[in-house]
This record gives C-alpha cells, structure tokens and sequence, in this order.
C-alpha cells in the first residue's frame, strides 16, 4: 500500500484495505475539506501540485492516479 | 549603536459574541463540532456585532494598548490601519481613527488595503518610517470583519474565519542589534480571484443580480457579495509559495532553521500550519498555533498568536513571522521579540 492510497484511507475515514481504483470518492463526502486534503497529500507523497478544479472533477481513486501521472509528465 | 524600529507591545481587541462549533454543527448536516475542530483548529469564533466595524475593534485595541502598555495617545505620531473593511469608501478610516482616538494632529495617519500578510507589511512600512526619521512611535492597527461578507450557508469560510483587531506600538530604539527585519515580500495578483468578495467597490456595483444565491458542489451558498474562497487553490498557493518565502528570507538573513526561536504563521487554519510545519521540518515546540477561541481573524492572526503564546516583547526571542493569502499577498520577516 503507497503512502498515497494510506493517506487517502486517513481522508476519507476508512479502512486503508478499501482504497482501490475503483473507490468512488462522489460517494465518500468529496467535498471541498476532501479536495484540499487530496492536494497537501499530493505534494507531501510525490512533490507535486495539482490543480484544484481538475482535482474537484475526478469521480475515482483511479482519476486522482491519473492526473498525478500527468503532472508528473508520465 | 543605531538607530532602529522595534515591535515594543501588543494587545488585541476581540467582539463579544461568539460562534461555536456547535452551533455550526446544528446548521451544516454531516459536520460535528469535534470535526469542525479536528479539520481547523477552531473551537469557536467572535463575530462583531451588528453596526459594529473593523474600525470599531482596532479602536478597542488601540485603548487596550495604550493602557497596558503605558503609553499616552499624544506620543503616537504615525498610525497605520489595515483592514479589508473600511467604515467608507472615503475618507480614510485612520483619519477618522485619529481623530476619534485623540491623537494629534501632526500625526500621519493611512490605511492600507491587505488580509493576512497585512501585520508583516505593517511591520515593514513601521520600520521604514522609523528608520527614515519621518516617526519615532508608530501604533499599527490592524482588524477585519469578515464575517460581514461570509454567507451563513458557507461553511467553507464560516467554520475558519472569526472577527478581531489588534493594536501593535513599534517605536525608534538606539541598539547594536536589527530588531526587525530582514523581510520578503510576494505578490501574484493571478490569484486574486481565489479568495475574493466580488462586488460592492468600483468594479462591480452591488444589485439584485450580484445577490442572487448560488449552491456549490459541496453544499456551500453563496452570492457573488459573499466572500468566496477556492480552498484547493489557497492551499496549493500556501504550500508553494511559504516554503519558499521562508528559503529566501533564511538565506537573506544568514540564518538557518535552527537559528530561530520560534516560527510565528499567519493562523490561516489547524490543517494548513500543520502541513507547512511538516513541509518545513519545523520542530512542534518552537511553532505556535492559535486559533481554536478565535478563528482565522485575517490580518491579527499573527499579533493575537503572539500575545497570547509568546507574551509581551522583550527582545530576546528571534521569531520568524509568516504571512500569507488574500491577493495572492505575502511577506517573511525577522523580528526580535
């Protein structure tokens, strides 16, 4: 389990087990306090900022992994 | 010896009537007030009374001051007011403040228009006015009521901000040391529509069309005469722009991390000053929070920190003061406390 899928258990309040790509973070309180959490995360796992609007239109964990991979210019 | 600014006393000024978690906890579905707490740091916040004004707190400060610091208001010759809340569009709120407070004519006297970075640029103007010998005893206040641009419904910024003033007395000393300074300064204005109350100055006239409610994503209402904040943004601006204001002034001043007594943040939240503590590597003892009884009070966030945890100054301290936000707009500086 990477730092990243734990810290977002912590976020979310759950199980680090149920954090997969398919987790859907619209039906987990994806709320603003949740955006801004995902995007000091972020910066802390992998030293990257990611743009809060993008971030705000992701549905899943997988969404997330992909626009790190983005901004990290995989 | 030389002739130098020093930050000699503070004393804050706060409203009445407060504004706790669980009354919030009541108004939002979903949040508990041991939530509220745990995701900012605040347990409660003051908020003015109506009729009451940004200009009314700082004048609260500023008698609180002048008597727990013993000074007499004919000694200040320069006041400096920042706040986003201004009685009126013109005059001057520190001209009304002047007169009002009785200080004397040949006082100079101007506001100035910035949120939380706003104490450390009060420092920086007080410095310079004192080191150019334009003044000997500047008394810098600094308030905001931005609970009056806050919509009830938008528990993204009622749950942090809180109203307050502070009333801070920077005087000419002769020594052998800088007491305040060094300072840095950023600014990005492409941020400016992150944290923004979007009507009711020049560029955009108050009407029914600016007042109609909007309903967020999250649940969050708000009219464009509401003061809006794009959190993802304001934190990713934070973590970007503070670690690297802080490199620059350490380098600036030839100092290191270890030099310094104590790291002194503007108190945007709980969450944000832990994340830039960890990013930093600041060791918890010598960083300060506090804001769980009165919130994020924008520009007195940093003056209320120190006179509450760090006490009046004596000079022996070397704090580091951090501001940051609204604008975007910030500033680093040195400052023996």
């Amino acid at each position: 389990m990477s730092a990243f899928r734990e810290g977002l258990a912590e976020i979310f309040e759950i199980p680090p087990a149920e954090i997969g790509p398919d987790f859907s973070l619209i039906d987990n309180n994806w709320d603003s306090l949740a955006i801004v959490s995902v995007i000091a995360l972020v910066d802390e796992c992998e030293n990257l900022m990611l743009d809060g609007p993008a971030l705000a239109k992701c549905e899943t964990v997988a969404d997330i992994e992909a626009l790190i991979a983005k901004a990290r210019g995989d | 010896m030389m002739r130098t600014a020093r930050l000699r006393a503070i004393s804050s000024f706060l409203p009445d009537a407060v504004l706790s978690n669980d009354t919030l906890a009541d108004l939002y579905p979903g949040w508990s007030a041991e939530k509220i707490l745990e995701k900012t740091g605040v347990r409660e916040r003051r908020i003015a009374a109506p009729g009451e004004t940004a200009a009314d707190l700082a004048y609260g400060a500023a008698l609180k001051l002048f008597a727990e610091a013993g000074v007499e208001p004919g000694e200040i010759d320069f006041l400096l007011f920042c706040t986003q809340a201004p009685d009126y569009i013109l005059p001057t709120t520190a001209c009304l403040l002047q007169a009002r407070l009785g200080l004397r004519q040949d006082c100079g006297a101007l506001d100035f228009n910035l949120g939380c970075s706003g104490f450390v640029y009060g420092l920086a103007l007080a410095k310079g006015l004192i080191e150019s010998r334009a003044a000997n005893r500047v008394l810098l206040l600094t308030a905001d009521t931005y609970s009056r641009f806050i919509h009830p419904g938008d528990k993204s910024v009622r749950t942090l901000f809180g109203d307050g003033a502070a009333a801070s007395l920077i005087e000419a000393v002769e020594t052998d040391r800088v007491m305040i300074g060094p300072f840095v300064f950023g600014t990005d204005g492409r941020g400016a529509s992150n944290l923004m109350v979007p009507t009711g100055a020049a560029r955009r006239a108050r009407d029914a069309e600016t007042a109609a409610e909007t309903t967020d994503e999250s649940g969050n209402v708000r009219s464009l005469d509401n003061l809006y904040m794009n959190g993802g943004a304001i934190v990713a601006f934070t973590l970007r722009a503070v670690p690297a204001a802080i490199d620059k002034l350490l380098v600036t001043a030839g100092l290191s991390l270890d030099d310094i007594d104590l790291f002194v943040f503007h108190q945007a939240s709980a969450f944000i000053l832990d994340k830039l503590r960890g990013k930093i590597g600041i060791p918890p003892e010598r960083f300060v929070v506090e804001l769980e009884t009165c919130g994020n009070t924008v520009s007195s966030t940093i003056p209320i920190a120190l006179e509450r945890q760090v006490g009046q100054p004596t000079g022996d301290r070397l704090a580091m003061l951090v501001g940051f936000g609204v604008g975007y707009s910030w500033a680093a500086a040195c400052v023996r406390l």
